[in-house]
């Protein structure tokens, strides 16, 4: 069944499967251990470490593994609490493992500021620039965004911060395996990464800490993670994450081009039949494979659902934890109008996506709205 | 073959609605339905939304969401709130019918491909001739076409109850052979978006009261009212006046209100005379089969609850009627609807405006 919301999850790839089947198998030492089995399981670790600090140009002690991208982007945040600046500023187009996290933080005396998109959803950088206060203690921004894939000027931003000593994280989530991602070109101090984005578990994430001192830890028990995140590790889950860091990095410029071919073969033909459809977002500086398009005068729960029933998976807006698909907040700060927004669907390719299936998708659309 | 969308509650009604298609072998297909929103950001249907999952899933049948909580607001709420202020008690579950599920919800349905929508009322549609009719529920106690009476034949004919012939207990039971998880689920009680919030506190929050005095038919007063909208005709419980104001012991009821005088009045016992009344006037009639019933052995409902009593339509207009009873009745209360019914067969029905002897 093709599945076209690569955005929303993607499927293990099958070296990851087989690797995390035989490590959860075989490999049960505890990595505290001293004896063979612990330390079978901390070699592990420590391999999936070095993977995946390879994967974003990072040395393997700046990696700590999480639970997934939510609870990376928690860990910074509250770290916060903990430092004597207490202002942070973000987009607000964020994810909301970053902005409810700040809402929740207001009792607690941090202030935010949320720096509004243009229609393309790049981040108003003169707001941003204004913003800065002396007590600005974080800046915290997506390197790309996960409904309509602009990707943020997260460079420019650290440099804007760097001297003024104003950390700065990104959530790149969405990220790994699209577009190159390197620490220290970025200059970031903090970057947020879940498995099940790129072709690992779910349940699987890190975060990478530039200088561990500012950061404070969750989760407190043993001294796992250099006493960042306690807890018996997933080894399984680790493992995963680390050769998926590196099959995602592998081929980066092939894999992207194949985004890349796909999304072009899917817009033009769109446009073919169906000239009134709004793509929305950063023409250029986007996300390869990740199309967010609206169609005027369809709802897109309906399109969704006839979709599915024609077998195509795709995605729409934002959904509850009921199904009930919302207009997107994303949208409504890039300025679409409510009809628009709520007639939009988001169509993320991925590596197993093929021509052949984007075809079948196209004339499934085109039959659904000429019916 | 025909494709049915049920409406799921999460409720077991529903759920064995849905049951029954799947096993009549329709093609079926869930849609799960938001009709207000909550007051905070985290999604407290989501316990419904669940149960019907559970549903479907063991169903093998796919379940879709939607939102309809601005026609809700704007086609229901509005005129619920509307109601409320001028004194009135208003049935928003009937409205909710004619403009959500059967005609929101409807409309949706048939986007999405549907032949047919199904839910889970006790109620049942008959053919009879060209015409469909809206018979009672087979389960007296829980039958539902009471809230149906404002269906059309266009709405009929994309309906299906597939639970009218059943009895309550009996679908709890088929619920749990078919180890749905809310066979035990309690029945929802009240108004669906007020669900089991305190009434007073939920109507203050959108309605100013305006707080004034209690008077018997005498003018003697007994106490102070909240705000008028918080009471009812009938209505005994919550009026605060202790039995040592009146002459003999025996409870309080709501005789009246006076809108312009912000007055409750009320009067002591059930069998007061003021209580009961024989005729009433109503207006927005809804025939269901589209002609005024020429029946000789009419009865009617005046509330929900209240139990069928004879009566005959006594003037005609094309959207106002007035209705004699053979005895008079309790608490008749304008804002309610009154419902028509020719033995087992729903005719139609009406809200009322006023009442009189």
């Amino acid at each position: 069944m093709p599945y076209f919301d690569h955005s929303a999850t993607t499927p293990v790839h099958p070296d990851v499967l087989e690797l995390m089947a035989i490590t959860q198998r075989d490999v049960y030492g505890n990595p505290s251990s001293v004896h063979a089995q612990g330390r079978k399981a901390k070699s592990i670790i420590e391999k999936a470490r070095s993977q995946v600090a390879a994967a974003i140009g990072a040395k393997p002690d700046q990696i700590i593994f999480t639970s997934g991208g939510s609870e990376s982007n928690n860990q910074v945040l509250r770290s916060v609490l903990n430092m004597n600046k207490k202002h942070i500023i973000a987009t607000a187009i964020e994810h909301p493992a970053i902005l409810n996290v700040l809402k929740s933080l207001e009792q607690f005396g941090l202030s935010h500021n949320c720096i509004s998109v243009d229609p393309n959803g790049t981040m108003n950088f003169h707001e941003f620039e204004n913003s800065i206060r002396d007590t600005t203690g974080l800046i915290s921004v997506m390197l790309a965004n996960n409904e309509v894939g602009t990707i943020q000027p997260v460079q420019e931003i650290v440099k804007t911060a760097k001297p003024k000593s104003i950390p700065v994280h990104t959530d790149a989530v969405q990220c790994l395996g699209k577009i190159p991602i390197d620490v220290d070109e970025l200059g970031i101090d903090y970057l947020s990464l879940s498995a099940h984005k790129f072709y690992g578990p779910k349940g699987s994430g890190i975060l990478y800490i530039r200088d561990k001192k500012f950061i404070s830890a969750l989760i407190i028990g043993g001294g796992q993670e250099s006493g960042l995140r306690a807890g018996t590790e997933n080894i399984a889950l680790i493992a995963g994450i680390g050769l998926a860091a590196e099959i995602a990095t592998a081929d980066l410029s092939g894999r992207a081009r194949n985004l890349t071919d796909l999304e072009t073969q899917f817009k033009t033909g769109l446009k073919e039949f169906f000239p009134n459809a709004v793509f929305n977002g950063n023409n250029v500086h986007k996300l390869p494979g990740l199309i967010n398009v609206s169609f005027p005068g369809f709802r897109s729960d309906i399109l969704v659902a006839k979709l599915d029933r024609a077998g195509m998976a795709v995605s729409s807006g934002s959904a509850c934890a009921s199904g009930i698909v919302e207009p997107s907040d994303i949208l409504k700060a890039m300025g679409v109008e409510d009809e628009l927004n709520t007639s939009t669907l988001r169509i993320s390719f991925g590596s197993t996506n093929t021509a052949d299936e984007t075809t079948d998708l196209l004339s499934a659309i085109n039959s659904i709205i000429t019916s | 073959m025909e494709h049915v969308i049920v409406g799921l509650s999460g409720g077991v009604d529903s759920a064995v609605a849905a049951a029954l298609l799947v096993e009549q072998g329709y093609s079926a297909e869930g849609l799960f339905m938001k009709n207000w929103e909550e007051d905070s950001q985290y999604c407290t249907s989501e316990k419904d939304y669940k149960d019907a999952l559970q549903v479907c899933d063991s169903l093998g049948i796919p379940l879709r969401s939607v939102n309809f909580s601005r026609e809700y607001w704007d086609k229901v709420f509005k005129h619920f709130l509307d109601e409320y202020r001028a004194g009135r008690t208003p049935n928003p579950d009937i409205l909710c019918n004619t403009e959500i599920k059967f005609k929101a919800f409807l409309d949706y349905a048939i986007e999405l491909g549907a032949d047919k929508i199904a839910t889970g009322h006790y109620a049942r549609i008959l053919k009879s001739g060209e015409l469909l009719k809206l018979a009672r529920g087979t389960d007296q106690n829980k039958d539902q076409s009471y809230f149906l009476y404002g269906l059309n034949q266009e709405q009929l004919s994309r309906a299906f109850f597939p639970i009218g012939d059943w009895e309550k207990t009996t679908v709890r039971q088929k619920a749990r052979e078919l180890g749905f998880n809310n066979y035990y689920k309690k029945d929802s009680t009240g108004i669906c978006f007020i669900g089991e919030r305190h009434f007073k506190e939920f109507l203050q929050r959108y309605l100013p009261a305006q707080p004034g005095d209690i008077i018997t038919q005498e003018g003697k007063p007994v106490g102070q009212h909240e705000g008028l909208m918080y009471y009812t005709m009938g209505q005994r419980q919550g009026l605060g006046i202790g039995g040592g104001h009146g002459t003999l012991e025996k409870p309080w009821y709501v005789l009246d209100k006076k809108m312009e005088k912000n007055i409750l009045i009320v009067g002591q016992g059930h069998d007061h005379p003021d209580l009961y009344h024989r005729s009433l006037s109503c207006s927005h009639v809804h025939w269901i089969t589209g002609k005024i019933p020429k029946s000789e052995t009419l009865s009617a409902k005046i509330r929900y609850r209240a139990q069928d009593a004879p009566c005959r339509i006594e003037t005609t207009a094309e959207q106002s009627v007035s209705v004699v009873f053979e005895k008079p009745q309790f608490a008749i209360a304008p804002g309610q609807s009154i419902v028509f019914y020719e033995h087992d067969i729903c005719l139609g029905g009406a809200v009322i405006d006023s009442r009189w002897n």
